[in-house]
């Protein structure tokens, strides 16, 4: 028996890491599947000849997309290391973090080295504050702010909230919840996560590739690299 | 260096004498939101589907648009011009589309009207931010389906409308057909300059642009001598020699492909195996990427940009030219259309190397070059001159950098945005365009 809320016998940790997990990830996949349905639309045959192969252009802007020319770069540094930081952060802390790594540990069947709490603990200050100052220049930016819908404010959330319910369970500051809630909220916000996942921008995390791809392919084949 | 040409004709003005003839079609706004819908759903493929789902709204693309470096308003964010196009997507195709018509409100005639702005007086197509997206959205290609959106709707500039109308109906830019083509060539051999017009059968077509009629013959002028120094066998039609595609510009799609189809009947109809479209931006790619596919087959001749031509030519040993010892360098503006749009980045730039002229390049150059800001039909529209402005000081500040005291470019619409440039700042720059530089140089 664990300590901390019950909710009709069953603990609300339970519930969180069983069935709400296991729906969450059903709603995620089926979700993610679903949405890219968009892949699936007519695709319009180009007749102009080709100066030179798309494909080896589509490839290579999967990764030199992240590399702008300085010229294009010079005016959004703040902005492109800032989200290079805290995705880099976010992976270390999800896949690194010792607990993390035997939860995934029990579903796969194996395991991996993982970083010392000093390191997870900087990477998720890291990741915190530049959500947060991201979130305050989206709201300040008028660029950004023309352009933000409620699915920016709701993923920014969906993103945040595991690492402050993460944080919160690791260090104890619960106010006045019990650890086993707090790991339980943690276990729910990533509920959120998963379900939010295929109804918003955060399927960028999947488009990106196919639409850097189709970008590099459509000036590859008119022979510039995109 | 530069060659002498008269003014720069005044777009403007001629934009506004076409539209005082635009017959504007009557449509209720369901009607013109109904059009748009057609239009938008027509335009949105796989790609651009893909495209649309991708959006993180991080806004990065503003970075890239020189309209919104220039004047830092917001609106002009190039992802926020496609607002109108991504609402439609969202409610009609997207996997989410049940959702999205509970949750999003549809798009109306009056914020299409708005947007007339965003996607014409602020977006010369330059593709820039289709660069910059870290994404990798290409935001020019949708750009385009919201101009063929607003024109089915009625809400095209009519400056641009009503040039595109007469092209489509009459094959004529501003009244210049067949007869002042004809004069025009007149004023070219009288300087001892052969011109053949529609000979039965030729083995190079080679298109003429507006300029050579609002201006002077000086650009014909110039391909002619190059074209009969390199011995070609080439011949001007006068059922189809006008290179601009006034439907393109507009975003008429049906426009664009009428006129296009006439100068690929005049190719056929000739037996030309190649297709040299002069000095001209937007019509390169317009006929070197677009037009196959709106004819329904693959084209039966090539298409080459004069520059490609040129630097052809000369690696070929054909065009012999007077090389310079000692050349002083220029800087090159590479006109988006030629070079991020169509492909052509080094092709003016051998040609230069082989005139002996070395070449100070700008920060922004070859495919991350910045727009002018005169290109897409923009220069037709006089409301966007103050924009077109601002525009040009960020092209202005890039060459000052170089040093070069001569800009080069091989674009007509470049060439007199950046003449006009010249005449608002008081400007001690030299613009040359590079067939009449050429045909300076023959060797």
């Amino acid at each position: 028996m664990n300590e901390g809320l019950y909710i009709q016998g069953i603990s609300l940790l339970d519930f969180a890491r069983g069935p709400a997990l296991r729906w969450a990830v059903v709603v995620f996949v089926i979700g993610v599947v679903w949405r890219l349905g968009a892949m699936l639309l007519y695709t319009r045959r180009d007749l102009s000849r080709p100066n030179a192969a798309s494909a080896p252009g589509g490839v290579k802007a999967l990764l030199t997309r992240s590399a702008p020319p300085h010229e294009l770069e010079k005016d959004i540094m703040f902005q492109h290391y800032s989200g290079y930081a805290w995705h880099i952060s976010m992976f270390l802390v999800l896949l690194l973090f010792a607990p993390h790594m035997l939860f995934f540990k029990g579903i796969l069947g194996f395991g991996w080295p993982t970083l010392p709490n000093l390191f997870i603990t900087i990477f998720t200050v890291l990741t915190m504050v530049l959500l947060l100052i991201l979130m305050v220049r989206r709201v300040t930016n008028p660029v950004l702010r023309q352009i933000s819908t409620t699915d920016d404010y709701v993923s920014w959330f969906a993103a945040f909230l595991p690492f402050l319910t993460g944080v919160m369970s690791y260090t104890h500051i619960t106010f006045g919840l019990r650890y086993e809630d707090m790991l339980a909220l943690h276990f729910l916000s990533i509920c959120f996560l998963l379900v939010w996942f295929p109804f918003s921008k955060l399927m960028h995390a999947i488009y990106i590739w196919p639409s850097r791809y189709k970008v590099g392919a459509a000036f590859a084949r008119r022979g510039v690299r995109a | 260096m530069s060659a002498t040409m008269e003014s720069v004709p005044d777009f403007g003005a001629l934009g506004e004498r076409a539209a005082s003839s635009l017959q504007p079609e009557s449509l209720t706004d369901a009607q013109r939101v109904a059009r748009a819908r057609q239009a938008f759903i027509a335009g949105i493929d796989a790609d651009m589907a893909t495209y649309l789902e991708s959006c993180i709204h991080c806004g990065m693309c503003a970075e890239a648009c020189h309209f919104y470096i220039a004047t830092k308003e917001s609106k002009y964010t190039p992802i926020y011009k496609i607002e109108p196009l991504k609402k439609v997507y969202r409610r009609e195709l997207s996997p989410l589309r049940w959702l999205y018509r509970l949750t999003t409100r549809d798009v109306t005639a009056a914020e299409l009207e708005e947007w007339q702005e965003l996607a014409y007086d602020s977006c010369t197509q330059c593709g820039r931010c289709s660069l910059l997206c870290p994404m990798g959205i290409h935001i020019q290609s949708m750009i385009q389906v919201v101009r063929n959106g607003l024109a089915a709707a009625g809400f095209a500039p009519a400056e641009l409308q009503a040039v595109s109308v007469e092209q489509r109906d009459h094959g004529t830019v501003f009244g210049a057909g067949p007869d002042q083509l004809l004069t025009v060539i007149e004023q070219v051999r009288a300087k001892g300059v052969e011109v053949p017009l529609d000979k039965p059968k030729a083995e190079v077509l080679v298109l003429s642009s507006a300029l050579d009629f609002l201006r002077d013959a000086s650009v014909l002028e110039a391909t002619a001598r190059i074209m009969n120094h390199v011995g070609a066998d080439w011949t001007v039609r006068s059922n189809g020699f006008e290179s601009a595609n006034f439907g393109a510009l507009t975003g008429d799609k049906r426009a664009q492909a009428k006129i296009s189809r006439r100068i690929i009947d005049a190719a056929v109809a000739c037996g030309a195996k190649t297709i040299i479209v002069d000095e001209c931006g937007h019509a390169y790619p317009v006929l070197r990427w677009e037009a196959a596919t709106l004819y329904g087959k693959e084209l039966p001749f090539e298409v080459l940009a004069v520059s490609e031509f040129l630097a052809q030519e000369a690696k070929a040993g054909r065009l012999k030219l007077r090389k310079k010892a000692n050349g002083i360098p220029v800087t090159f503006h590479d006109p988006c259309k030629l070079g991020r749009m169509g492909g052509s980045l080094q092709d003016a730039r051998a040609v230069l190397a082989a005139l002996g002229l070395p070449v100070k390049e700008m920060e922004s150059h070859g495919r991350t070059n910045l727009c002018c800001g005169g290109g897409g039909g923009v220069m037709m529209l006089s409301r966007a001159k103050g924009l077109r402005q601002k525009a040009f000081e960020l092209k202005r500040e890039e060459v000052e950098r170089t040093g070069a005291a001569t800009v080069v470019t091989a674009c007509n619409t470049c060439m007199q945005n950046l003449e006009l440039g010249k005449e608002w700042l008081n400007w001690d720059k030299d613009i040359v365009n590079l067939v009449q530089l050429v045909s300076e140089n023959l060797a």
